[in-house]
């Protein structure tokens, strides 16, 4: 019996579950209607709940499979293990904050240039540039023109 | 028949048919490329169909779901690298047979079975649909209720002995519906304040979040993997032999009608897709193989098999949701949220209620075969190529495509954070062996069961109707009996007890709502189930004692 990685998930999923428990107690009874909005998402959270000790039972008996050989040693291992991940989040997320600032147009284009130029390297930065203006360019054309759908302007840029 | 011609004339429409013809070409290029599934491709189809009259969008939808299933053959057989999960076993025949020097016989083989493969289950599913649906007229809302469970319990036993997590998995997607405003009564959950949840989750950037932004991100985990092209083969210099991949199939007649057959009943079941059906179908065409020798060396029937049952897999898949309203897979579960989407709930009136559009649908798998066949012959080099983008540029297109796609729908950034949400929650998922599929049917089922609970409990408040009721007992038992066969899986040729007894004990229970339905047929059924449990026990008990 080892405390492993599973045993770590089930453990957050059993507070997890526990967190919510106690947040459906914040839902609002109404005097109408035969079913408590809350009683649907309670029976969920009790069988999450339950599915998650199961796991944890599980988890101490079940010798851990190494399915994904992650380096633990040091935190730059780590980063490099998941550079390209973190770096996608991360360039997502800016892209998402800096949005209504760019709008879609530009927005789309500095994110696809960015991404591929940090996933491919600066080697084809030229190739990148007319990608990203090619890509972004043709959908936001297809989208506002084709499909008539109104993609946000920005503040900063005006389109 | 003026119905007929209505869907006909929706389809027909040339508007309809260019969007089709871009549908298969875009579902063969994304079929034939590995490591993207026919299910994120229908997924971004999605936002494109949104402002499209509903059979527009459907046909479309079909389009390239019909030309993906296909897609995955062409890599398969000419790089040995399977486009799709459904085309694994192609490979098994189909690459040494072009690596023998008959690449446009393999591909002819593969191309031909995949067209009988769909137009066999397009006429299943215009045959059992209908009548799916009479019989689902009988549901009432505990036994839609205990449909949606037994679907859920059915997709997560797939997950083999991951069963637990991919339980977790679907009442995770079943929870997530319930953040927000709840449809019944209006009251705000789980939002914490916030208008952001209060909104609720957009059910489609959830899926394409969870399913399609979490695979890029899987796919591009490798830093070295990510700069490589999917595929080194610098030209593709064949031309499909027709007539021989033709004469070849008229010859394995059997082989294409099992396999279609396998393919249709994976399909109906829910959770079980293509890519189990290709494997069964190879199985038991090597099985039913007088001489075997030749399957894994270049045999056509090993090519015949799983092209012909993955390409039956979607008229299964449709036929449960066209009639209960329930889908068979991945990719009919994004096909309800197409319906949705235009305000259409598919339910066992939908074909009497909806006629136009249930024949449109028809019709547009039909049609969408033969641009299959047109396109995939004119076409081959073009999807090839494609094979030859590095991967981190294709995986950015498709990203930045997701987005405006996904912003497309409620013209909200919201939407696109929740894209993002839901892609780290799908990726870390993966990492940790959580099924999404569950998760997936969780997510478009959730509403469907908690307005089922409220209707049902609305009616009679005593919870012990859903398992009074014949329909809804039957459900829950098939249900329970699904969650345990990944442990009668795992004793299987262990001589355990549940090993010789499972399969009576099902046939056993399910006799009792059989006869709780009544009626000469069901009656007749029941009685046939508990002889048959009856003799497999008696059988198995000698067994048994002389052990």
């Amino acid at each position: 019996m080892s405390f492993n990685r599973d045993s770590l998930v089930a453990l957050c999923l059993i507070l997890a579950s526990g967190g919510l428990m106690l947040a459906s107690f914040e839902i609002r009874e109404p005097d109408y209607g035969v079913l408590s909005p809350a009683a649907w998402p309670r029976i969920i959270i009790i069988i999450i709940g339950g599915l998650s000790v199961i796991y944890l039972i599980q988890s101490f008996s079940t010798p851990q499979k190494d399915i994904s050989p992650v380096p633990k040693k040091t935190l730059k291992e780590f980063v490099l293990y998941w550079q390209n991940v973190i770096a996608v989040f991360s360039i997502f997320a800016l892209y998402l904050l800096v949005l209504p600032y760019l709008g879609m147009l530009v927005g789309n284009i500095l994110f696809s240039f960015v991404l591929l130029t940090v996933l491919g390297g600066w080697n084809a930065i030229l190739m990148h540039l007319v990608i990203a203006l090619g890509a972004s360019g043709g959908m936001w054309l297809l989208f506002t023109h084709v499909l008539e759908v109104f993609l946000p302007r920005g503040s900063l840029t005006g389109f | 028949m003026d119905i007929f011609l209505e869907a006909l004339l929706n389809i027909i429409d040339p508007v309809t048919l260019t969007y089709m013809v871009i549908g298969v070409g875009a579902g063969l290029m994304a079929g034939s490329i590995p490591g993207f599934t026919i299910a994120m491709a229908i997924v971004l189809t999605l936002p494109f169909t949104f402002s499209m009259p509903p059979a527009q969008g459907l046909a479309t939808m079909i389009s390239v779901l019909v030309g993906g299933l296909s897609g995955g053959l062409m890599s398969g057989i000419l790089t040995g690298i399977p486009g799709t999960p459904s085309s694994v076993a192609t490979t098994f025949d189909g690459f040494p047979m072009a690596r023998a020097g008959e690449p446009g016989l393999a591909l002819g083989i593969g191309v031909w079975s995949s067209f009988c493969g769909g137009i066999i289950s397009a006429i299943l599913l215009v045959l059992f649909a209908p009548q799916l649906a009479m019989v689902g007229l009988e549901f009432q809302p505990w036994d839609f209720f205990m449909l949606v469970m037994f679907a859920l319990t059915v997709t997560a036993s797939l997950a083999g002995e991951h069963l637990v997590k991919g339980l977790i998995a679907g009442a995770a997607g079943l929870f997530i519906r319930t953040v927000g405003e709840d449809d019944a009564v209006g009251v705000g959950r789980f939002d914490f304040g916030s208008d952001y949840l209060l909104t609720g989750f957009d059910f489609i950037a959830v899926l394409i979040g969870l399913f399609a932004f979490s695979q890029l991100l899987s796919d591009l985990r490798n830093p070295v993997t990510a700069r490589n092209a999917l595929s080194d083969r610098k030209q593709v210099k064949v031309k499909i032999e027709h007539r021989r991949a033709i004469g070849i199939l008229f010859r394995n007649w059997t082989v294409v009608i099992r396999s279609a057959l396998i393919g249709m009943f994976t399909g109906i079941l829910p959770g079980a897709g293509g890519s189990i059906a290709n494997i069964l179908a190879y199985d038991q065409a090597k099985k039913a193989a007088k001489d075997d020798s030749k399957f894994g060396k270049g045999d056509p029937r090993g090519i015949i098999a799983p092209e012909a049952s993955n390409n039956a897999v979607e008229g299964g898949a449709l036929t449960p949701l066209m009639a209960l309203g329930i889908p068979g897979d991945i990719t009919a579960a994004i096909m309800l949220g197409a319906l949705l989407m235009h305000d259409i709930v598919p339910g066992p009136t939908f074909i009497k209620d909806e006629p136009a559009l249930a024949y449109s649908i028809y019709i547009a798998f039909f049609l969408a075969s033969f641009i299959m066949i047109g396109m995939q012959s004119g076409v081959l080099r073009v999807f090839v190529l494609v094979t030859r983008i590095k991967t981190y540029i294709l995986a950015t297109v498709i990203l930045t495509f997701a987005t405006i796609g996904v912003f497309a729908l409620h013209n909200s950034i919201e939407d696109i954070w929740t894209l993002f949400f839901f892609g780290i929650l799908g990726f870390i998922m993966r990492q940790f062996g959580f099924p999404l599929a569950p998760m997936i049917l969780g997510v478009v089922l959730g509403n469907i069961a908690e307005l089922n609970l409220a209707r049902a409990l609305a009616i009679d408040s005593d919870p012990m109707l859903f398992f009074l009721r014949p329909w809804s007992l039957f459900f829950a038992i098939i249900a329970i009996f699904s969650m345990v066969f990944p442990i009668y899986q795992k004793h299987r040729d262990t001589g355990s007890l549940l090993e010789r007894f499972f399969s009576p004990l099902v046939l056993l229970s399910i006799s009792l709502p059989l006869f709780m339905m009544g009626g000469l047929l069901r009656t007749t059924l029941a009685f046939a189930a508990i002889a048959v449990s009856s003799f497999i026990m008696w059988q198995r008990f000698g067994k048994t004692k002389k052990g």
